[in-house]
C-alpha cells in the first residue's frame, strides 16, 4: 500500500504544543507532518483563559513551574509580540486572605526569579478602579493576555514556510507497527471521507489532554488526568490587567482581560474524559460569586457565555503500573504544572515515539524544545533549537493593543463597512478571508473573531453568510448559517439569564421568527464537542 | 410647545395608562382612547414593531407544522393560550379594526385570517404569516415566475446572492443582481433607515428607478431589501414601482424592520389626533396599590420616580423577550412592573431549548389572567381588579415559536378595549 504522504515525523495534535514542536522541526531543517482530528487549536488550546503566566501563581507550591513561565513569559513576548496583550497582572488581598501566604508568595516570586512590585490598597485602585474597595494590598507581576489562536497561525505558516504540513481535519484512527517502530500512522481524511496512511520514521505525540489515546492506538501505556476548568466570559473588560486572588489557588481566583471580554477562571475539577466539557451553572455561579469578591461589579454583570477545557494533565508513573483507571471529582490543583517528555523506546520499547505532556500554553514552546531536542539527538540532526530567537511572522508591529481594530477602522474609515459592530470585524476582512479560501462561519470566527460580542452573532453571522454566498462555492449559505447558529448555541445555556435571556430571544426573533429558520438539517451533534466551541483568545 | 410652569407640576393623572409601546401596547391604547378613555401610554423604548418582520402573524405553527388557516388552527391550541380567553370573535375584530386603521394611514395591508400567506425574507425563505404590507405582498402568484433579487449597491443588510441562492433551493427561478445608486450624501455608510429616507425623495427616486429597471431586466418581479421609503406610507413603493415597470415587492430584512418603522410613526400620529399622552423612555417600575385595585404607576423620572394616578391599568410589557419579565439566574422569573407571579423554571437551563433554531419554553413564559384579562393567582383569582395584561406578557402562548405576536396583540386590544370602554371614569 502506498501512502499519501511519506515525512520523518509525524506530530499528533493541533494545539499549541504541537504546532511548536512542528515548527522547532521546521526550524532544524527536519521534514515533519502534523496531523490534527479537527482544526487548530479546537483542544485545550482554544479552551483557557488566555493568560501569558509570570509564573506567579505557581510561586509558593509549583516553583519548577514557576520558573519555566517566567523564562517563556520573556521569550515569547520577544518572538510573538504580536499575539500578547501587555495588560500586566496584580495579585490582591481580601480582607479575609492569609498574610503569611503573601510572605510565602513574595519569598515564591523571588526564588524563581518573577519580579514583583507591592502595591498599596491606593495604588492597586488607581491602576484597577473596580477592584473591591476592602483590598488591602496587591503585587504587581509581569502576567498578560495571549492570543493562543494568533500564536497558533503564526507558528503554523513559520512551518509551513519552511516546508512542513498541516493536516487538519484528519484524525488519527491507528498506528501501523512493526516490530518496536512505528512504520506509518493511519489518519481518516475527513473532507475525502477515507482512511489514509502518512508513512514516518518518527512520531511526536503532542495530543496533550487526549495523549493516553495516541499511546493506546501506539500499543504503549500512558496515563493522563483530565483536569477540567470551567470558565465564564463576561461582556467587557472590568479591569485593565489580569487580577489574581493572593491565596492558594481555588476556584474563581483570575480574571483575564481578553479583546473585549474578561473571563473569569476556573475550576479544576478530575473528570472521566478529556471530552467532558461541560458548565454546570453551579460552577458558573460559583465563578461569577468568587471573582465578584475581587471586582464587585461583576456580579451584576452581564455574562456571554461558560465554557470548559480539559488540562493535559501527566502524572509519572512507574511503567508496569499505566494502567490505572481514570478517577474523578478529586481537586486537580496538586498535580503539577511542568511538562515531560515521555521516553517510549526506554520505558516501553517503542523505539520511535516520544510524547510531550503537561504543561501549558505558556511554556508551549519549551515543551517543544525539550522533545525535539531528544528527537534530534536520536536521529542525528546537529541542528541546534532556533525557536526561542527566531522572531515570528506577523511579528513587526510590537504587542497587540486593544484599540487596535477601533484604530484601524478609523484609519480606513470603515464605520459603515463594519459586519461585525461587536467586534469591529470590517467587510475588507471578511472578503479578504473568504478569498483566501475560508468558506464556514465558524472558520470566521476562529480568525476574525465574528460573533463573540454580547449580541453573539445576531448580526453579523447573516452579515457574513451572505459574503460568503457572493463566493463560487457549492455549499448552501442558509445550512451553513444554521450549523453556525446551532453550533454557536452549544454552551451558552449555563449562562443565560438577565439580559442574556433578552439577547437569546431577540436573536431568536430574528433568526427563526423573521428568517424562518428551523435548522432541520442540523443533526443534534452538530459538532463534536471540542470542534470550534472556543471562547478564549 | 412647553406648557406653562404651573401646569407641569400638577400631580399626574389618567384615566388609563397603558405600559408598553409594542404591538399591543400602541393598539390598545388607540381603542381605548378611540372608544373614549382618556389614555397615558408609558414606556421603556420602542417594542417590537422595529424587531419584527413587519408583517400581522396571527398563527404561523402549530406543533411545528405550518398553517395554512389560521381560525381553524387556533381550535388545536393547547388550553389557556390567549386567543381561547379572548374568542375568535376578538381575534376577527382585531384584524379588522387592524386593517381599517393601517389603510387609514397609508398603510395597507393584504390578506385574510381565512388562509396565511407567504412572506419573503432576506434570506430566500418564505415565511408564514397572516396580513402583509402591500409593498410586500407581490402579485399573485409571482414565486412562480422568473424573479429578480436586486439590492441597491453598497447596502450592507441585504445579500442578493444569499436571497436568491435559498430560493432557487426552494424551486424558485431567482437570480441576484445590483442596482447602482444615484449619487447622494451617504455614498460610504448609510443604513436602512437612511436609504429609506432618501427613497422618499422623488427625485432620488427619479434617478434610482432606471438603475433598478436595468438590475431587473427579464424578470416578471423583483424582489428588494424593505427600505422603500419610511415617512411616506406606501407612496414611495407605488411611486417606484410605476417608474421600473414592473412589480417591487420588499423582502423581510433584519432590525430595524423599516415596515415597522412605517407602522409605529401612524401608530404615533392616531394616538396624537386621539388626545394619547404618550411618556416614552421613562419605563414603569411599580404600582401604588389600594386592596385589590392599582392606584397609581410609579415610573421612572430624569431624577426621581414619578406616580401616575389612574383608573385602569393595561400592561402590554412584553414577556422575556420585551422586557416585561425578567428571567434570573435562579430559574425564577419576575414580573417588571406590578409583581405579578409568573411561573418559573426549576433552573435556568430548563429556559431554554437544546436548539437554538427549535422552541424555547422561556417564549411563552408569562402572567396568567381570567377571560377579563385580569392577572390571576394560582388557584385562577384576580389579584388585581383593574389591571388587565394584553400581548406578549400573557402566559400560554410563544410569539416567535408559533407566530403569533401580532395576532395576539391586536386580539387582546380588541378585547380590553371592549371590555373598558364601557367602565364610566370616576
Amino acid at each position: 500500500m502506498t501512502h499519501l504522504l511519506e515525512t520523518d515525523v509525524v506530530v499528533v495534535g493541533g494545539g499549541v504544543t504541537g504546532v511548536a514542536v512542528l515548527r522547532d522541526l521546521a526550524l532544524r531543517g527536519v521534514h515533519a507532518v502534523l496531523v490534527e482530528r479537527f482544526d487548530l487549536g479546537t483542544g485545550t488550546s482554544g479552551r483557557w483563559h488566555g493568560l501569558l503566566h509570570s509564573g506567579a501563581r505557581y510561586a509558593v507550591r509549583d516553583q519548577e513551574s514557576a520558573r519555566e513561565c517566567i523564562e517563556e513569559n520573556t521569550t515569547l513576548r520577544r518572538i510573538a509580540p504580536h499575539t500578547i496583550e501587555d495588560v500586566g497582572g496584580l495579585f490582591v488581598l481580601l480582607p479575609g486572605d492569609d498574610e503569611a501566604y503573601a510572605g510565602k508568595f513574595v519569598e515564591g516570586c523571588r526564588a524563581s526569579g518573577i519580579p514583583t512590585e507591592e502595591l498599596s490598597a491606593a495604588a492597586a485602585h488607581r491602576r484597577e478602579p473596580l477592584l473591591a474597595p476592602d483590598v488591602r494590598l496587591a503585587f504587581a507581576v509581569p502576567d498578560g493576555g495571549i492570543d493562543s489562536w494568533s500564536l497558533l497561525r503564526s507558528m503554523a505558516a513559520d512551518a509551513e514556510a519552511r516546508g512542513c504540513r498541516v493536516l487538519v481535519r484528519h484524525p488519527l484512527v491507528g498506528v501501523e507497527r512493526d516490530g518496536d517502530r512505528i512504520t506509518a500512522v493511519r489518519v481518516h481524511d475527513a473532507v475525502a471521507g477515507q482512511d489514509r496512511t502518512i508513512g514516518c520514521q518518527w512520531v511526536v505525540n503532542a495530543a496533550g489532554a487526549w495523549a493516553g489515546e495516541v499511546g493506546r492506538m501506539a500499543g504503549v501505556p500512558l496515563k493522563m488526568i483530565a483536569g477540567k476548568g470551567v470558565m465564564v466570559v463576561m461582556a467587557s473588560r472590568y479591569v485593565r490587567g489580569v487580577v489574581n486572588a493572593c491565596r492558594k489557588p481555588a476556584d474563581g481566583d483570575i480574571i483575564v482581560p481578553q479583546h473585549e471580554v474578561a473571563i473569569l477562571g476556573t475550576t479544576s475539577e478530575q473528570v472521566a474524559s478529556a471530552d467532558d466539557i461541560s458548565t454546570p451553572p453551579a460552577d458558573v455561579d460559583r465563578m461569577i460569586d468568587m471573582c465578584a469578591q475581587m471586582v464587585p461589579a461583576i456580579a451584576t454583570g452581564r455574562v456571554l457565555r461558560a465554557f470548559a477545557g480539559s488540562r493535559p494533565l501527566y502524572v509519572a508513573e512507574p511503567p508496569a503500573g499505566g494502567d490505572g483507571g481514570g478517577g474523578s471529582g478529586g481537586d486537580t490543583r496538586e498535580v503539577s504544572r511542568t511538562f515531560t517528555v515521555v521516553d517510549h523506546p526506554h520505558l516501553d520499547g517503542l523505539d520511535n515515539m516520544y510524547s510531550i505532556v503537561g504543561g501549558k500554553l505558556t511554556t508551549c514552546r519549551q515543551m517543544a524544545e525539550a522533545v525535539v531536542d531528544r528527537l534530534a539527538e536520536r536521529m542525528g540532526v546537529t541542528e541546534p533549537c532556533r525557536t526561542a530567537t527566531e522572531v515570528l511572522p506577523g511579528a513587526d508591529h510590537g504587542t497587540h493593543r486593544l484599540a487596535e481594530p477601533l484604530a484601524r477602522v478609523e484609519r480606513e474609515q470603515a464605520y459603515g463597512e463594519l459586519i461585525c459592530e461587536c467586534e469591529l470585524v470590517t467587510r475588507a476582512q471578511v472578503r479578504e478571508s473568504v478569498a483566501g479560501g475560508l468558506t464556514e462561519l465558524e472558520d470566521l470566527r476562529r480568525k476574525l473573531r465574528l460573533g463573540y460580542g454580547p449580541c453573539q452573532a445576531a448580526f453579523c453571522a447573516w452579515r457574513a453568510a451572505g459574503m460568503l454566498a457572493e463566493g463560487d462555492g457549492e455549499a448552501d449559505p442558509v445550512a451553513g448559517l444554521e450549523r453556525f447558529l446551532e453550533e454557536r448555541w452549544r454552551g451558552q445555556r449555563s449562562t443565560i439569564w438577565g439580559d442574556q435571556a433578552r439577547q437569546a430571544l431577540l436573536n431568536h426573533a430574528i433568526y427563526r421568527g423573521i428568517f424562518d429558520l428551523h435548522g432541520e438539517g442540523v443533526p443534534d451533534e452538530a459538532a463534536a464537542p471540542t470542534a470550534g466551541e472556543t471562547d478564549a483568545s | 410647545m412647553r406648557r406653562p410652569l404651573r401646569q407641569r407640576v400638577k400631580p399626574m393623572r389618567a384615566d388609563v395608562v397603558v405600559v408598553g409601546a409594542g404591538p399591543a401596547g400602541l393598539a390598545s391604547a388607540a381603542r381605548l382612547a378611540e372608544a373614549g378613555r382618556q389614555v397615558l401610554l408609558m414606556a421603556r423604548g420602542n417594542g417590537f414593531t422595529h424587531w419584527g418582520a413587519g408583517a400581522v402573524d396571527v398563527l404561523g405553527r402549530v406543533g411545528g407544522e405550518p398553517v395554512e388557516r389560521p381560525l381553524e388552527a387556533i381550535d388545536r391550541l393547547p388550553e389557556g393560550h390567549p386567543y381561547h380567553l379572548v374568542g375568535q370573535a376578538a381575534v376577527r375584530d382585531g384584524l379588522e379594526w387592524f386593517s381599517r386603521f393601517a389603510a387609514g394611514a397609508g398603510l395597507a395591508h393584504a390578506g385574510d385570517l381565512e388562509r396565511n400567506r407567504g412572506q419573503v425574507t432576506a434570506f430566500g425563505t418564505v415565511r408564514p404569516t397572516c396580513l402583509v404590507p402591500e409593498p410586500a405582498a407581490g402579485p399573485d402568484g409571482f414565486l412562480e415566475g422568473r424573479v429578480a433579487v436586486v439590492n441597491f449597491a453598497g447596502f450592507r443588510d441585504f445579500s442578493p446572492a444569499l436571497c436568491a441562492d435559498h430560493l432557487r433551493r426552494i424551486g424558485i427561478d431567482a437570480t441576484p443582481a445590483s442596482a447602482p445608486l444615484p449619487a447622494w450624501d451617504h455614498d460610504r455608510y448609510f443604513t436602512g433607515v437612511e436609504l429609506a429616507r432618501a427613497i422618499d425623495d422623488d427625485g432620488f427616486r427619479r434617478r434610482l428607478a432606471p438603475g433598478l429597471a436595468r438590475a431587473a431586466a427579464g424578470a416578471e418581479v423583483a424582489v428588494v431589501p424593505a427600505v422603500l421609503g419610511l415617512d411616506r406610507g406606501h407612496e414611495p413603493w407605488a411611486d417606484l414601482q410605476a417608474q421600473v415597470g414592473m412589480p417591487l415587492v420588499e423582502a423581510a430584512t433584519a432590525p430595524p424592520s423599516i415596515p415597522g418603522l412605517r407602522l409605529f410613526a401612524a401608530y404615533r400620529s392616531r394616538l396624537e389626533a386621539l388626545g394619547v399622552r404618550w411618556q416614552f423612555g421613562f419605563p414603569a417600575v411599580g404600582v401604588d396599590r389600594d386592596g385589590d385595585r392599582v392606584t397609581a404607576v410609579r415610573s421612572e423620572g430624569a431624577s426621581r420616580v414619578l406616580s401616575t394616578r389612574c383608573q385602569e391599568l393595561v400592561l402590554a410589557t412584553g414577556g422575556v423577550a420585551g422586557n416585561g419579565i425578567e428571567a434570573n439566574r435562579d430559574g425564577s422569573l419576575t414580573e417588571q412592573v406590578a409583581g405579578l407571579p409568573v411561573a418559573g423554571f426549576e433552573g435556568r437551563l430548563a429556559f431554554l431549548g437544546g436548539r437554538f433554531l427549535g422552541d424555547h419554553p422561556l417564549g411563552a413564559a408569562g402572567v396568567r389572567v381570567d377571560a377579563e384579562l385580569r392577572p390571576v393567582d394560582a388557584s385562577g383569582e384576580p389579584l388585581l381588579a383593574n389591571a388587565r395584561c394584553v400581548g406578549g406578557l400573557l402566559a400560554g402562548h410563544d410569539p416567535t415559536g408559533e407566530g403569533s405576536r401580532e395576532g395576539v396583540a391586536l386580539a387582546t386590544a380588541s378585547r380590553v378595549a371592549a371590555l373598558l370602554a364601557f367602565t364610566p371614569a370616576r
